[in-house]
C-alpha cells in the first residue's frame, strides 16, 4: 500500500466548518502525513456530491445527512458514500430579518426575552399574518438534506408552525443569505458560520437561536469519500483521516482561534471580513446589534467532546427527520443507512494511529446530560460536553420510528 | 411520456433554460443551440433572475453552469409542494458511459422534465459541452496571447537596455540574453524580465 503520487483533490464550501481542511492545508498536517491534496472551492452541495460521486474529487466537506441520502438515491444519483469522520458541532444559527423579530417582540415579548428562544413569538406573528391575509413568511436553508432544515423545522414544529403548511421553505446557497435578507427576499433563514453574524453585522437581521442551544453538542459537517475509494485508496484515507484529526484539534485549541479566523477568512476559503469569521470563533456571534453573544466557547466545536467522531446515532438522528418530513417511507431500515454511511471504524483506526482516544460505542443517547460528564465507553475516557436539546426531549437511536412519530407536528405516524 | 417520443410527425419544440453567470458563454451555448431545431433557448446570469418567469417559460431543459451555487436552489424545487412540474431530474444517461463525467468535467450540469427522450437531451448537453470547452480554449488562448505579447515586451525592452549599456548591436543584445535564458534554463520572457528589474534596481529606479 503506498500513496497516490498525484495530487488528491479535496472539495469544500465557504463555511467555517471546512476548518479542518484548511487547517490541513495550511498549518501542514497534510504535508506531514506525506499528503499532497489540492483544495477545490465549490459552489453548491450538489456540485460537491457529484464531483465525489464521479470521482472528479477525491473527497469533500460535506453536510452530514448527505452521504446518506446520496446511498438512498435521494439526492443525484445514487453513490456509495461515506462518512468515515465528522467535522464539527453546531456553529449554524436561525437568523430572521430585523423587521421579522420586531414582530415578534410586539407579539410575544415574554417568549423573546427567554434563551434560549423557542418559536412561540414566530407563531404568533405567523396567526397575525394569516388574519391580516398577509403573504407567508419565507424561510430560507441550504439544502433539503442539511441539518439546518431539520433544526429550522424542529425548532417551528415546537412551537405548533407546520413548516410544511405555514411557512414556504426554500434553498438559498449560503453566501447569498445575507444578501437575500437584506433586499427581503426572504424573512428568515437557517445556515452555518460565519453567515449569521454576518447579518447581524450588516445590521438585516437577529440570531433567534444558536445551534448549540438547539441541541448543545448538535452534528453538522462531516469528511466524505466514496466507498469505492476507501477501499482502492486505504492507506490515503487514514492519512488523510489522522491530518484532519489533528487540524481539527488544532483548530479547536482556544489560543489558536484567532488565527484561525484569519485563515479563514482568506478569500481562498470563506471570503469574509476576518472579524466577522472570529465572531462566531471566539466566543458567540452577538444576537443583535443590541445584544452580545452568550460568553460560550461551544458555539463552533471541531474537535473536543469527541467531535470528530462519526457517532451512528447522528446518522440514525438525521434519518428521523428525514421520515418525519416524508423525505424517506416507512420502509428504509434506518439502522442499516445509518451503518452504512456512517464509518466509525476508520476513524478509530486513524485515532489509534495518533494515541488520540476514540468511543468504543457507535451510539450515545442524547438529550441526557445537563452538565460535563466523562465517556468511559472510550479507548481512554473523554471529557464530553452537555447534550440537551431546547425542548428537553430525549434521542434514542435504538428506536428511530418511535421517536419520529412521537413529534405532534410531522408527516410519519407509526402504526 | 409518448409526447415526448420521436415519432416522426413534428416534434413539440423542446424549450431549454441556460443558467450561466458567464453571458459571454451562455451566448455561445445558446448559439450552438440554435442549430438544433426545433428548439425554444431561455438565457439567465441566476436563478433568482428569471424564478417568476419559470412557471410560464416551462423549460423541458435546463443547462447550468456548475459555477453556478443556483444548483442547490433548483434541486429543491423537486421538494416543493409543486403546482408547476419543473426539470428536477438530473440527467445521466447511462446508455452513454461516461457521459455526466465528461460534462461535470467541463463544467455543466442539466436538469430534465421527467420521461424526456434522452437523444434529445444528450444532443443540447453535448452542444453545451462542446460550448464550455470551446470557451475554455478561448480564454486560454487569450490568456497565452496576453502573456506572449507581455514577454515580447519585455525582450524588446532588454535588448534596448543592453544595446544602450554595452553597444551591442540587436542581433549581439539579442544573442546575449539567449545565452543568459540557455544557462538559467529559463524562458526567454523570464530573462528579460529580471534583467529589466535588476536594471531598475541598480539604477535606483526600485526600493
Amino acid at each position: 500500500m503506498t500513496l497516490p503520487s498525484r495530487p488528491l483533490r479535496l472539495g469544500f464550501i465557504a463555511l467555517s466548518d471546512c476548518a479542518p481542511l484548511a487547517v490541513a492545508q495550511e498549518k501542514g498536517f497534510f504535508g506531514l502525513e506525506g499528503l499532497n491534496v489540492e483544495l477545490s472551492r465549490e459552489a453548491s452541495w450538489a456540485n460537491i456530491r457529484d464531483k465525489v460521486a464521479m470521482a472528479a474529487l477525491d473527497g469533500a466537506h460535506m453536510l452530514g445527512p448527505l452521504p446518506i441520502a446520496a446511498r438512498l438515491g435521494l439526492s443525484g444519483e445514487p453513490s456509495a458514500m461515506i462518512a468515515p469522520m465528522s467535522l464539527n458541532l453546531n456553529g449554524s444559527a436561525i437568523t430572521v430579518s430585523t423587521a421579522l423579530a420586531e414582530a415578534m417582540r410586539n407579539a410575544d415579548p415574554q417568549a423573546m426575552d427567554a434563551r434560549p428562544r423557542t418559536a412561540r413569538a414566530l407563531a404568533s406573528v405567523i396567526a397575525q399574518r394569516r388574519e391580516a391575509g398577509a403573504a407567508m413568511l419565507t424561510f430560507a436553508v441550504v439544502f433539503p438534506f442539511s441539518v439546518h432544515n431539520y433544526q429550522l423545522r424542529y425548532w417551528m414544529a415546537e412551537a405548533g408552525i407546520d413548516p410544511d403548511r405555514d411557512v414556504r421553505i426554500t434553498v438559498v446557497p449560503p453566501a447569498r443569505m445575507t444578501a437575500r435578507i437584506a433586499s427581503g427576499d426572504i424573512d428568515g433563514f437557517c445556515v452555518g458560520a460565519p453567515w449569521n453574524a454576518q447579518a447581524v453585522a450588516d445590521g438585516h437581521g437577529e440570531i433567534v437561536i444558536y445551534a448549540a442551544e438547539f441541541w448543545s453538542v448538535g452534528p453538522d459537517k462531516v469528511f466524505s469519500v466514496t466507498e469505492g475509494w476507501a477501499a482502492r485508496e486505504p492507506q490515503a484515507l487514514q492519512s488523510l483521516l489522522r491530518a484532519l484529526i489533528q487540524a481539527a484539534a488544532w483548530a479547536d485549541e482556544p489560543g489558536n482561534r484567532a488565527e484561525l479566523a484569519s485563515i479563514l477568512a482568506h478569500q481562498r476559503y470563506v471570503d469574509a471580513p476576518i472579524e466577522t469569521v472570529a465572531r462566531s470563533l471566539v466566543g458567540s456571534p452577538p444576537y443583535s446589534r443590541e445584544e452580545p453573544g452568550a460568553d460560550s466557547r461551544d458555539y463552533i466545536i471541531y474537535h473536543r467532546y469527541a467531535a470528530s467522531f462519526p457517532w451512528r446515532s447522528h446518522a440514525v438522528w438525521f434519518l428521523t427527520q428525514m421520515l418525519r418530513w416524508g423525505q424517506i417511507g416507512p420502509d428504509v431500515d434506518i439502522a442499516a443507512a445509518a451503518e452504512a454511511a456512517y464509518r466509525p471504524d476508520l476513524y478509530r483506526a486513524a485515532a489509534a494511529s495518533l494515541g488520540e482516544p476514540a468511543p468504543i460505542v457507535d451510539e450515545k443517547v442524547e438529550g441526557l446530560h445537563t452538565g460535563p460528564w466523562t465517556l468511559d465507553e472510550a479507548s481512554s475516557p473523554i471529557a464530553m460536553a452537555p447534550d440537551l436539546f431546547f425542548d428537553a426531549r430525549r434521542f434514542d437511536a435504538a428506536q428511530p420510528q418511535r421517536y419520529a412519530a412521537s413529534f405532534d407536528i410531522g408527516r410519519f405516524r407509526e402504526d | 411520456m409518448p409526447s415526448n417520443v420521436a415519432t416522426g410527425a413534428a416534434k413539440a419544440t423542446m424549450k431549454v433554460l441556460i443558467i450561466d453567470p458567464d453571458e459571454a458563454r451562455a451566448a455561445l451555448v445558446a448559439e450552438g443551440l440554435a442549430d438544433v431545431h426545433p428548439l425554444e433557448v431561455h438565457r439567465a446570469a441566476t436563478f433568482e433572475a428569471i424564478e417568476g418567469d419559470l412557471p410560464l417559460m416551462a423549460p423541458d431543459v435546463i443547462v447550468i453552469a456548475c459555477e453556478s451555487p443556483d444548483r442547490d436552489t433548483l434541486e429543491s424545487l423537486r421538494d416543493a409542494k409543486g403546482e408547476n412540474a419543473r426539470p428536477v431530474v438530473m440527467f445521466v444517461d447511462r446508455s452513454s458511459p461516461g457521459l455526466a463525467e465528461a460534462a461535470i468535467e467541463a463544467g455543466v450540469a442539466a436538469y430534465v422534465v421527467d420521461g424526456l427522450s434522452p437523444a434529445r437531451v444528450r444532443s443540447v448537453l453535448e452542444v453545451a459541452m462542446s460550448r464550455f470547452e470551446l470557451m475554455q480554449r478561448l480564454r486560454n488562448d487569450l490568456d497565452k496571447a496576453r502573456a506572449d505579447l507581455a514577454s515580447r515586451k519585455a525582450i524588446e525592452r532588454a535588448k534596448g537596455l543592453l544595446m544602450k549599456e554595452r553597444g551591442l548591436d540587436e542581433a549581439q543584445a539579442y544573442g546575449v540574453l539567449r545565452k543568459l535564458a540557455m544557462d538559467a534554463g529559463r524562458p526567454l520572457g523570464a530573462v528579460a524580465n529580471d534583467l529589466l528589474t535588476f536594471a531598475g534596481v541598480l539604477k535606483g529606479g526600485t526600493k
